[in-house]
């Protein structure tokens, strides 16, 4: 091929590869490799310090023989459930607001874009305190004495409300630019026929916003599966719902840097990137059906 | 044209190998040393050691770097696998064997021979010589410190129940009755015993008779007579009235319930009161220490330390530097000098914490000239005569993390107590077990 590529054409194949050297080589270094690694060390047990010894599928079948490892997955896929379909279903209200006719919407949109701004550590200690059982404002507000972080049953619940709050701004924007994408002469047109809002609501605006959804629900499942911070922050080890709440990879960071355990950690992230992927998979299959490329 | 993008990665290039030779060496001619620690709490007393080293040694520059306790461990061990460890840094007990018996620490048996024969045996305790050794008996750190459990308590709840204060002769039903009685009296919660292993169930467990490993250190005792008697009364204290229970203490660390003055008494470790009493004006004078209460009718066997229903437990640290470092040379002559007297005194005299050194370890009452309100001090220091060392072997850091979690279940309800336990003997048997056929 390159031969038939004149001395020209030849040099600007040059500089478009030097151009992308610094991407491609950051993904190779930062990315292709450890997860290379990742994959190697999976099938290992780490006996220390970088050592591994080749197991075969020994961490798979210990990680499939473990009740914790079952519940992990479940906490994440259950932690999803919670925080993907109302955080996007908020983020989009939130966006449609912002984008109506309302006074100070400036000041409307950095509020709701704040939570971002903050650090992650310092949300989730603010909550700490709000969620605490005994001197914590929302028990105060609610006149309950709920055990909101450390209660089996209230404790993902209580993670997938801080989560919810902190990504409701970035997704709002996002949408925004979307829904500022559709043309008005649209919404005109509409007006004209007689269409309500509601109708408007399904007709124009969902269809026309689909694409900026779409991306968004991929980045908020991938963002939801990787949850591991917020639990990390928010339950302290000796938490007695700890169980009840750790997602895949704060099981993860427990095996791997906790425990030492690294091999066994790795299966573990091999899994939750499988996970992603059969979902990412899904959605791209399932787009076919409702987002809208072409008006 | 063409030879633009060539000169352009020739100049990167040359650019990135001088950022990356820069680092080598430094602008003053002077040799720079790191020393990493995890309590920031101890930095001046740690600075002050550095100070009085390079003073005698103006070539060297010491930079003392302070990071979180669970960072600490995480940033250790990629450092020592790609061979950047500090120069200088604190090494624990739980971790020492995993780094020692990997080659990782520097052996400093012999650092002082030209000083003075058997230089740790005269100087320091046993249990600080065993905190720092390898599993084949050498040492991998000059000892640092040593410290024990203590009971903490609240004057002002004590009066207003009406109940004397906490004596040497206190006993594990003194305990449980005062308490009952604060709380009656004051409806504040009495004994806090949270789930905590060295200022928690170790102590009760080693009172009642019974051990956590055996001296050897190779089979766990979790399941013998005393240590399910030690287990089944501190765990069963939660099921009181005067004692808050596990959802309460992951929430509220039963400090910040005793010094929001919510509870009458708990287990602290000694390390802390220096910044307790920094921390919390409001409270000086309206507490103090007491010896841990003892066990009236202990289960003895021959793994029993025999000590009348007495104990607390005690650890300590050591400073240790990289076995491949490369500043070895010098960063072992400061570690030497971190074990003299000298030095263990200003490591004292700062409140950093107690010198390990015989003969020092009274120079960290200074810690507290300041304050005008006096803790009863002694405590600490006499319950060194029974303290036991803190439990560890080297399959520690695979069993910690896992006997959290069993007992954790055990609080939480999810299984009785007999039933963890025998999971806690278990999973330490098969760790150690596993552990000793890999080496």
């Amino acid at each position: 091929m390159n031969n038939k590529l004149s001395a020209a054409a030849r040099r600007e194949e040059y500089w478009g590869w030097f151009m992308v050297a610094p991407t491609i080589i950051g993904l190779i270094v930062l990315n292709l490799w450890p997860f290379v690694q990742t994959l190697y060390a999976s099938f290992c047990e780490h006996l220390g310090f970088g050592h591994y010894k080749f197991i075969g599928i020994q961490n798979y079948v210990n990680m499939f023989r473990n009740a914790e490892f079952w519940k992990a997955t479940w906490n994440t896929i259950f932690f999803c459930i919670l925080t993907v379909p109302v955080g996007i279903a908020l983020a989009l209200l939130v966006a449609m607001l912002l984008n109506a006719k309302v006074k100070f919407k400036g000041g409307f949109r950095t509020i709701f874009f704040l939570p971002l701004v903050c650090a992650p550590a310092a949300i989730a200690m603010v909550w700490r305190w709000i969620f605490n059982g005994e001197y914590g404002i929302l028990n105060q507000m609610l006149g309950a004495k709920i055990q909101w972080i450390t209660d089996p049953k209230t404790a993902v619940l209580a993670v997938a409300i801080v989560s919810v709050w902190s990504s409701i701004g970035y997704d709002a924007v996002l949408l925004l630019a979307g829904l500022q994408n559709i043309p008005k002469t649209l919404y005109e047109a509409n007006n004209i026929d007689g269409a309500g809002k509601v109708r408007q609501f399904f007709t124009i605006t969902l269809p026309m916003v689909s694409p900026t959804l779409f991306s968004v629900l991929i980045m908020r499942l991938m963002a939801s599966m990787k949850v591991y911070d917020l639990i990390y922050m928010m339950a302290d080890e000796t938490n007695p719902a700890l169980t009840d709440m750790q997602s895949l990879m704060y099981l993860f960071y427990r095996s791997s840097f906790v425990a030492g355990d690294r091999g066994y950690g790795s299966a573990i992230v091999i899994w939750t990137v499988g996970l992603i992927l059969l979902v990412t998979l899904v959605q791209f299959w399932g787009q076919k059906k409702w987002v809208t490329y072409d008006i | 044209m063409s030879k633009v993008p060539s000169l352009t990665v020739a100049g990167l290039l040359f650019i990135l190998l001088l950022s990356i030779t820069g680092c080598g060496s430094s602008a003053d001619g002077k040799t720079h040393l790191t020393f990493q620690i995890w309590d920031v709490y101890q930095r001046p007393g740690m600075q002050a050691m550095c100070d009085a080293y390079t003073a005698q040694h103006p070539d060297v520059v010491i930079d003392v770097q302070a990071t979180s306790w669970s960072e600490y461990w995480t940033k250790l061990e990629a450092s020592a696998e790609s061979n950047t460890m500090p120069d200088i840094f604190w090494m624990h007990t739980n971790q020492l064997l995993y780094y020692a018996d990997f080659g990782m620490l520097a052996d400093v048996t012999d650092l002082y021979e030209d000083v003075e024969a058997n230089y740790y045996e005269t100087h320091f305790s046993e249990i600080s010589r065993n905190n720092a050794s390898g599993s084949d008996g050498r040492l991998y750190g000059v000892p640092k410190d040593k410290d024990n459990g203590l009971l903490v308590y609240n004057k002002e709840m004590f009066d207003a129940a009406n109940v004397p204060y906490p004596t040497d002769d206190w006993t594990w039903e003194d305990l449980t009755d005062a308490s009952q009685k604060i709380y009656d009296a004051t409806g504040k919660y009495g004994f806090m015993a949270y789930n905590d292993d060295q200022l928690g169930y170790w102590c009760f467990v080693y009172q009642a008779g019974g051990h956590i490993l055996t001296a050897d250190r190779t089979q766990a005792g979790y399941t013998n007579p005393g240590s399910v008697k030690g287990m089944e009364f501190y765990v069963n204290m939660q099921k009181e009235d005067w004692c808050p229970d596990q959802t309460y203490f992951a929430e509220t660390a039963p400090g910040t319930a005793f010094f929001s003055e919510a509870g009458a008494m708990y287990l602290e470790g000694n390390w802390n009161l220096p910044q307790l009493m920094e921390n919390y004006p409001e409270m000086r004078g309206k507490w103090d220490l007491a010896k841990l209460p003892k066990c009236a009718d202990p289960i003895e066997d021959s793994e029993s330390l025999d000590q009348d229903g007495r104990a607390t437990m005690s650890n300590g640290l050591c400073y240790s530097t990289a076995a491949r470092g490369k500043n070895r040379e010098i960063a072992l002559d400061v570690i030497k000098y971190f074990g003299t007297e000298e030095a263990q005194r200003i490591q004292g005299e700062n409140g950093a914490a107690i010198p390990a050194y015989i003969g020092c370890e009274e120079t960290w009452r200074s810690a507290f000239d300041s304050y005008d309100e006096k803790l009863n001090l002694d405590v600490i220091f006499d319950q060194f005569d029974y303290a036991v060392q803190a439990v560890y072997n080297s399959a520690s850091p695979k069993w910690k993390s896992q006997v959290l979690d069993e007992l954790t279940s055990v609080y939480a309800g999810g299984q009785d107590l007999m039933t963890g336990l025998e999971n806690m003997q278990r999973i330490v048997n098969t760790e150690t077990a596993k552990k000793l056929a890999d080496d």
